[in-house]
């Protein structure tokens, strides 16, 4: 019988997601044993002609990570998904839209400006932009559009599975590989990772007073963090009690609090949103001012409760 | 007529890129354009976030080499907040920065080029991959690579949290502290990393410099590009990732400047063409001149070749011995021999190894005094550090509340896109005559820039053992002339 | 171009707000009225709701400070709307868009009056979906 043919493909991303299906190590070579990797451009290239000609449905797999925020890879990742069974958004830019999702907060022109124009270090006399279309020596050259917004992967396609983190740890990875060739997967829709919140399981939780109680935010750097106690009893903000579990607690274990690559906890749509809520319940100022004078000191509230999943939040998804 | 060919998709910069060339009435290369198809806007987005958040959005940019940008992002926080990171804090962050280098020149090295090395670029390409050049030497080479990677990764991720998006350091100091117990088992992977670098280049002398065919190619006219040069030095002109002056030196080898990091902007210029997001960067003085190499080029290039070009040694012994047989056998220096790119990456791997291995013995590497709390905000940081592809600049400036207003980035490979156009031009002159297109062009334009780039690199090197491409060869009326694909 | 009326949503209180009058004709009367017993069941995610289900603005109407039936309901309704203000404010969008009175109006007399004073504002602000996705100042966040 032929093996199931899977492919693992990169639209906006930075190459992570793709470096943490390899930091599975030898595992990698055991499942490259038993499927045919048709397409992985970081290990292999591919022609879209090839991909084109294949039958709907042809691929058992598509594995897709990063964003979409240009021509090109909206039509890639049409392409896969005419071609795919199952479609899986692996890591936070494809799940949620990722960190480059805060390119939300500003438009296309703003970013064309500074980077073609304003930076220091631009030299350009002709005021050149990249053009989608442009002629040089008396040709053609084409470039895909760069689109206003930045968009998750299911905002483009429909999508089966979700593997969020930033990127997924490879125990995750290896944990969705056998769901998938042992066909032992969940609901469709479902994301492939564990249902509660960072908190839960948490080293830090027995730390934890009766109750957490904010009199003002202290930010990281200002601070000597103690490795044990809860960031929130230490009035840092910390993602924890509104990001999904499973990373391992990568950044807690640093020492650093939590800032949310997983996304919302299983029936949230917007972490951000519940955040607020966790945030409120831990504030502990009376009067308006006092309100108002300990929020104020939360310097980034999007930068905060935003930074990996901006393109998926309720007010962007309503834009 | 003109002609043009496409070759398309092949070159990625976290992303797709294509390459145009253009042939004239002669059926001559004319030129060549290697569009980069790709921008996200990070020094936009960054603007109203915390300046200690950065070393955290920062890697974003690239999962392949974020801990470059990582560390990039740190010293811009010691330089904006005017902190000296303590002695221990120095050694754990050179720590997690070497083990990273050793990794990502080896990934590069066994992955991505060593077959063109091991079995050479006539090679059957249904061989030409790592699997062939397991089977050509006949050891588990690609077990032993995994396992450094994996090793060195071990220490990152312990230092910085994930290995592929670290988010480890602060402005003056880390965040953590290494104990003992860490010590035994980092100790340990250095060794190994150290032997691992030597049999590589050990590999490298026996199956490059000992094969005369292979030789030739490397010291060839076709792979050599008389550019400038850039890269980071200490005070005694040896080579150092993590700190120290920017250097740059003529075609020639004269010394044309040398500066601290904060002056960047006096010498490096990014021109803007309407056929690629990328920016091509150049030397400002001069002013920008085109595609071209030589006497009046205003482009220069970054990386291994170029870093060692520009320094008179190594930091550590092993790697210096290993620098100067090098040039013995270049026979001139600067050596603007491209696919030496290759060699300079494995005696960079070395003294990394060596210097893990030096911090690794280091007594104040578990000291638990690892934050100097001494912090002054001003206004203006600039953070760099010579990332595995070459010279990478963060440049910060921030309010009174400490949130980025301003963000530049100068990133490594930006430094050498024009010198890839002109590589790959030149192997393109060399094998495209009329409309023929012979079909060792393929595997010699991959080369050209393979030895640049490991993000172009991964791109281009097939598991196959090759790029798929398609080349069209077209008329001016853009009728389809002949179509050469491979495979 | 018509005259544009922004739409409104009113959280209240029945504990302190209208409970003298017929809640049908309250209902009636004013537009998107969301009755509760507690403003303190207004999760962070329902007033963003509200926003996606087209809402300009949303006003809510709570108990009287130190009165609330649930102890503190009202005490964390206001909190959670302090720090969406900050938050809407880094994304651009007025705070003057969620406005949260505590107060105590038995025969609900006050609500339309409030809702019509709510509603100027908003008409001033403009509609809100032109603001989402907008450009941060430039020049530094907020």
């Amino acid at each position: 019988m032929d093996k199931p043919k899977v492919a693992i493909c990169w639209l906006g991303a930075c190459g992570g997601c793709d470096e943490t299906v390899v930091d599975i190590n030898e595992v990698l070579l055991r499942v490259a044993g038993v499927v045919d990797i048709v397409l992985w451009p970081v290990a292999m290239d591919f022609k879209y002609d090839r991909l084109k000609g294949m039958q709907n449905g042809e691929i058992a797999l598509s594995v897709i990570n990063g964003n979409v925020r240009n021509s090109e890879q909206e039509e890639i990742a049409k392409l896969l998904r005419d071609k795919s069974r199952l479609v899986v958004a692996f890591g936070a830019c494809a799940c949620f839209g990722g960190t480059p999702g805060l390119a939300n907060l500003t438009t296309k022109s703003d970013i064309f400006n500074w980077v073609y124009r304003d930076a220091p270090t631009v030299v350009n006399p002709n005021g050149n932009y990249p053009q989608v279309s442009s002629r040089a020596n008396g040709e053609e050259l084409t470039l895909p559009e760069f689109y206003g917004r930045v968009y998750p992967l299911n905002a483009i396609i429909d999508v089966d599975y979700y593997l969020p983190g930033c990127p997924p740890p490879p125990y995750l990875v290896m944990y969705a590989l056998s769901a998938v060739l042992e066909n032992k997967l969940p609901a469709k829709g479902s994301v492939l990772a564990p249902r509660r919140a960072l908190c839960d399981s948490c080293g830090r939780n027995k730390s934890k007073p009766d109750r957490i109680s904010i009199k003002e935010v202290k930010r990281i750097h200002e601070v000597e963090a103690d490795p044990n106690v809860c960031f929130l009893a230490q009035s840092i903000i910390c993602l924890g009690p509104a990001t999904r579990d499973g990373c391992g607690e990568s950044c807690v274990r640093i020492n650093l609090p939590c800032r949310g690559c997983f996304g919302p906890v299983e029936g949230v749509e917007d972490a951000g949103a519940k955040f607020v809520s966790a945030m409120a319940a831990i504030l502990d100022a009376e009067s308006d001012e006092e309100i108002i004078r300990v929020v104020s000191q939360i310097i980034d509230p999007v930068g905060y409760l935003y930074r990996f999943t901006l393109p998926a939040s309720i007010l962007q998804k309503s834009a | 007529m003109s002609d043009r060919i496409t070759i398309n998709p092949i070159t990625r910069l976290e992303g797709h890129g294509k390459i145009e060339i253009f042939l004239d009435d002669k059926g001559e290369v004319r030129d060549v354009y290697w569009q980069v198809v790709e921008l996200r806007g990070f020094e936009r987005f960054c603007i109203g976030r915390p300046v200690e958040e950065l070393p955290r959005i920062m890697p974003n940019i690239c999962g392949v080499c974020p801990t470059p940008h990582n560390m990039a992002a740190v010293k811009a926080l010691d330089d904006l907040y005017g902190v000296e990171p303590t002695p221990a804090a120095k050694l754990i962050r050179q720590l997690q920065y070497n083990a990273f280098m050793v990794e990502d020149h080896l990934l590069h090295f066994y992955i991505l080029s060593s077959p063109d090395f091991v079995l050479g670029p006539t090679a059957d390409p249904a061989d030409r991959n790592v699997l062939g050049v397991v089977q050509k030497v006949g050891m588990d080479i690609g077990g032993r690579m995994i396992e450094v990677r994996k090793r060195c990764r071990e220490i990152i991720k312990h230092i910085a949290s994930k290995p592929a998006h670290p988010e480890g350091g602060l402005p003056g100091g880390v965040s953590i502290v290494i104990t003992e117990e860490d010590r035994k088992w980092m100790k340990e992977t250095a060794n190994l990393c150290v032997a691992f670098c030597q049999f590589s280049l050990q590999l490298f002398r026996q199956v490059v410099l000992e094969n005369k065919e292979y030789l030739s190619l490397v010291l060839s006219d076709a792979y050599k590009l008389n550019t400038y040069y850039l890269g980071q030095v200490d005070e005694d002109n040896r080579v150092n990732f993590y700190e120290g002056k920017l250097r740059i030196v003529d075609p020639k080898g004269n010394e044309y400047a040398r500066f601290d990091c904060h002056e960047y902007v006096d010498y490096i210029g990014e021109w803007v063409e309407p056929w690629t997001y990328i920016r091509l960067t150049h030397l400002r003085k001069i002013g920008w001149k085109g595609l071209n190499e030589g006497e009046t080029t205003a482009l220069y290039r970054v990386g291994p070749l170029a870093r060692l070009n520009v320094a008179d040694g190594m930091l550590t012994p092993l790697a210096h011995k290993e620098f100067e047989t090098m040039f013995g056998v270049l026979a001139s220096k600067p050596a603007h021999h491209t696919l030496a790119y290759h060699w300079a990456r494995l005696i960079e791997a070395l003294q990394a190894a060596e210097h893990m291995q030096r911090i690794a013995n280091d007594p104040l590497l578990t000291s638990r005094d690892i934050r100097n709390m001494d912090l002054n905000l001003g206004k203006v940081g600039v953070g760099c550090v010579e990332a595995a592809r070459g010279t990478l600049i963060h440049h910060y400036e921030a309010d009174v509340d400490g949130r980025a207003t301003k963000v530049n980035l100068i990133v490594a490979t930006q430094h050498n896109a024009a010198p890839i156009c002109l590589s790959v031009k030149k192997a393109a002159m060399e094998f495209i005559k009329g409309s023929e297109v012979k079909e060792g062009f393929f595997n010699m334009v991959e080369m050209a820039f393979r030895a640049y780039d490991p993000c172009l690199g991964c791109a281009t090197h097939a598991l196959p053992g090759q790029m798929p491409l398609v080349v069209n060869i077209r008329n001016s009326e853009g009728s389809l002339l002949r179509a050469v694909r491979r495979p | 171009m018509g005259k544009y009326n922004p739409k409104l949503v009113c959280f209240s209180c029945k504990f302190s707000w209208g409970y003298l009058t017929d809640e049908g004709s309250l209902s009636h009367e004013i537009e998107n009225w969301v009755p509760l017993i507690c403003t303190g069941k207004i999760d962070a995610t329902y007033i963003i709701e509200a926003f996606r289900a087209g809402a300009d603005g949303v006003l809510i109407l709570g108990c009287p400070e130190g009165n609330c039936h649930y102890q503190d309901g009202n005490y964390e309704a206001k909190k959670r709307v302090y720090l969406l203000h900050r938050l809407l404010e880094s994304l651009g969008i007025e705070k003057e868009r969620i406005r949260i009175v505590l107060s105590a109006d038995p025969e609900g007399k006050r609500i339309r009056e409030l809702v019509q004073d709510t509603k100027k504002k908003l008409a001033e602000l403009g509609p809100l979906k032109r603001k989402i996705g907008r450009t941060v100042a430039a020049g530094g966040g907020i």
